[in-house]
């Protein structure tokens, strides 16, 4: 057998047993999906109203609608809750057969956060193209070569966002409050990735700082790209290349990371 | 990565390994956390200190010495989860740390208090997991795992959730998820941990049947003197993290214990006072009687006692093993060689 097909073994029974475990909590499921849409929707009725009176900042009602329902697709598609599986397997001990295996940890994360995605991306899909076949507003152009960029900058998103809650998470080697961490990055992200308002609203002050940091490209390029709100040939450049740059030295991090905590790890439990 | 070559034929080689853990201090109540937070201070904790041994391909040791003794973090750095402070191992010809994928397929790691089995589902989608991850054939996984099944007693187990399983249950199933890729060396920690005595029992029979069947070598860790006697063929124990003894067990009583017992069925009219003419009493139920004497006199006693009174019945035997091992960590040193005084 190729190399190639026993991962791709791998990866189908690491997904399928992350699958069986979702189907023990279908309340879990539903619940996973409100909470993905609860905050989007909440943000998009605040500039929904605010609106009301005339576009703010160049968005007007319709515009907002769109930029937070692309929000809540792409959020739901590069999300990754990693940090906290690690930190408890770090702190825990459940790192301790994982490391016993022929196989690194992280490919179970990785397997884990595609299924999730499977089944909570898949499920928001649906939805979306739901209200979008009953509220036109919604409804983006369909454009083959910008829907194959927007597929690309979710992918770089997702691995980018992979790798933060999965560096965050190795932190636990070091500390008890790596979850801590990723709360306060999660709450950042509010701001600075475009969760609460596209990042076009923000004062140029801070945008312009964002714009020198990972935020803007884990969440809200992929968004723009797919509203439409990137246009040009430079804007499009500048967001891949941000979204590269980042996701190299996410990965850098991560492998320094993990190579200086596993030797430091005190495998708890005995 | 292979290690000092395949020349050397320890199924496991340990040569001067020791782990330094640095901990954490703080002193009690709010100053102290205060200061802990502003100024931390640590202090180094030699977790193990300097240990070797040596172990041939088939032999089963027994690893034993109270709680934070070092045992379990030995059997982490052998299996490659820790990294020592110095010193070197090889375990199946593989530097554990460096082995990769080539050495984790030829071991085994089942730690007691930590279970690799997933909660929710039946303990047979972890072995069809285990099957991929270590890439088993079919055929293999099918062979084995019936294997597994019969010498565990598994029949109607594995198919049902793991939560509704019971302790002894699920241990099994966890020994049976370890071993589909039918590794060539067993790290044991706790194998027995809170089961029954029948659950214990079911767990060394199949320990003592799966290394005879397959050769396989097992370093166990237990507080369960009863997994060492019918399992070991030989005894490391350590404490503070220092090797103390390593060899086997009746050698280790033989040195270590000052004293024979004699247990006696009296006949009619022998008193406590008269027995303690010939040792210490350690216990008096008429007719049954225990006496303590110091080991070289034993004979001697015995024979001064059976001439002198009542006696129906006599055996001599050793102190418990686990009075023996106390022994050891109390003397907090290799114990003394044959023939010299304790």
């Amino acid at each position: 057998m190729t190399a190639l097909a026993l991962w791709a073994r791998r990866y189908g029974a690491l997904i399928r047993n992350a699958w069986l475990i979702d189907l023990q909590y279908r309340a879990a499921i539903v619940l996973w999906v409100l909470w993905g849409v609860v905050e989007p929707a909440i943000a998009l009725g605040i500039w929904w109203a605010i609106a009301g009176a005339g576009p703010v900042g160049g968005y007007s009602r319709a515009d907002f609608a769109r930029y937070f329902f692309a929000l809540t697709l792409v959020n739901q598609l590069t999300l990754a809750w990693d940090s906290w599986y690690l930190d408890r397997w770090i702190r825990e001990g459940e790192l301790n057969f994982r490391l016993a295996r022929p196989l690194h940890p992280m490919h179970e994360a990785i397997a884990d956060n595609l299924a999730y995605k499977g089944r909570t991306g898949g499920t928001i899909l649906v939805l979306w193209l739901l209200v979008a076949a009953l509220w036109p507003t919604v409804r983006l152009a369909f454009d083959a070569e910008r829907w194959a960029l927007v597929g690309l900058a979710v992918a770089l998103a997702a691995a980018m966002r992979f790798l933060i809650s999965f560096t965050t998470g190795l932190l636990a080697f070091w500390t008890t409050r790596a979850t801590a961490i990723m709360e306060l990055h999660a709450g950042v992200s509010l701001f600075l990735a475009g969760r609460v308002a596209p990042l076009a609203l923000l004062p140029p002050v801070v945008a312009g700082a964002a714009a020198f940091l990972w935020f803007p490209y884990m969440l809200a390029f992929p968004v723009d790209l797919l509203t439409g709100a990137v246009q040009s040939g430079g804007a499009l450049a500048r967001g891949f290349a941000g979204q590269i740059v980042w996701l190299l030295l996410w990965l850098l991090a991560c492998r320094v990371a993990w190579r200086r905590g596993i030797r430091r790890y005190g495998a708890v439990g005995g | 990565m292979h290690f000092w070559g395949m020349a050397d034929a320890a199924a496991i080689l340990a040569d001067r390994l020791s782990k330094v853990f640095r901990v954490k201090v703080r002193a009690p109540g709010l100053r102290g956390a205060v200061q802990a937070l502003v100024r931390p201070r640590y202090r180094a904790v030699r977790a193990v200190d300097d240990v070797s041994f040596r172990v041939a391909p088939g032999e089963i040791v027994a690893f034993l010495g109270p709680n934070g003794a070092g045992k379990t973090t030995t059997l982490k750095m052998l299996t490659g989860l820790l990294f020592p402070t110095s010193g070197r191992a090889a375990v199946a010809g593989y530097m554990p740390w460096t082995g990769g994928s080539a050495f984790k397929r030829r071991i085994a790691l089942v730690l007691g208090n930590r279970q690799q089995l997933v909660w929710d589902l039946p303990a047979e989608e972890t072995f069809r997991l285990n099957r991929v991850i270590y890439d088993v054939p079919e055929a293999d996984y099918r062979a084995r795992l019936d294997e597994l099944v019969e010498l565990l007693d598994l029949g109607g187990v594995v198919d049902k959730p793991v939560r509704q399983l019971s302790l002894g249950e699920r241990m099994k199933c966890e020994l049976a998820a370890a071993l589909l890729h039918q590794p060539s060396i067993l790290f044991l920690d706790e194998p027995t941990l809170g089961l029954d005595v029948t659950a214990q029992e079911a767990i060394r029979h199949f320990l003592r049947a799966y290394r005879d069947r397959h050769g396989a070598t097992i370093l166990l860790t237990s507080h369960y003197m009863q997994d060492v006697t019918a399992l070991a063929s030989r005894v490391l124990i350590i404490s503070h993290g220092r090797l103390l003894y390593d060899g086997a067990l009746d050698a280790l009583v033989a040195r270590v214990a000052r004293t024979k017992r004699l247990e006696l069925v009296l006949g009619d009219g022998v008193t406590r006072e008269a027995l303690a003419a010939f040792g210490s009493v350690l216990d008096f139920q008429f007719p049954n009687a225990v006496l303590e004497v110091p080991r070289e006199a034993a004979a001697a006693t015995s024979a001064r006692m059976l001439a002198a009174l009542a006696v129906v019945d006599l055996s001599i035997t050793d102190p418990p093993i686990e009075e023996v091992i106390q022994r050891v960590f109390a003397l907090g040193a290799a114990p003394p060689a044959a023939g010299e005084a304790p």
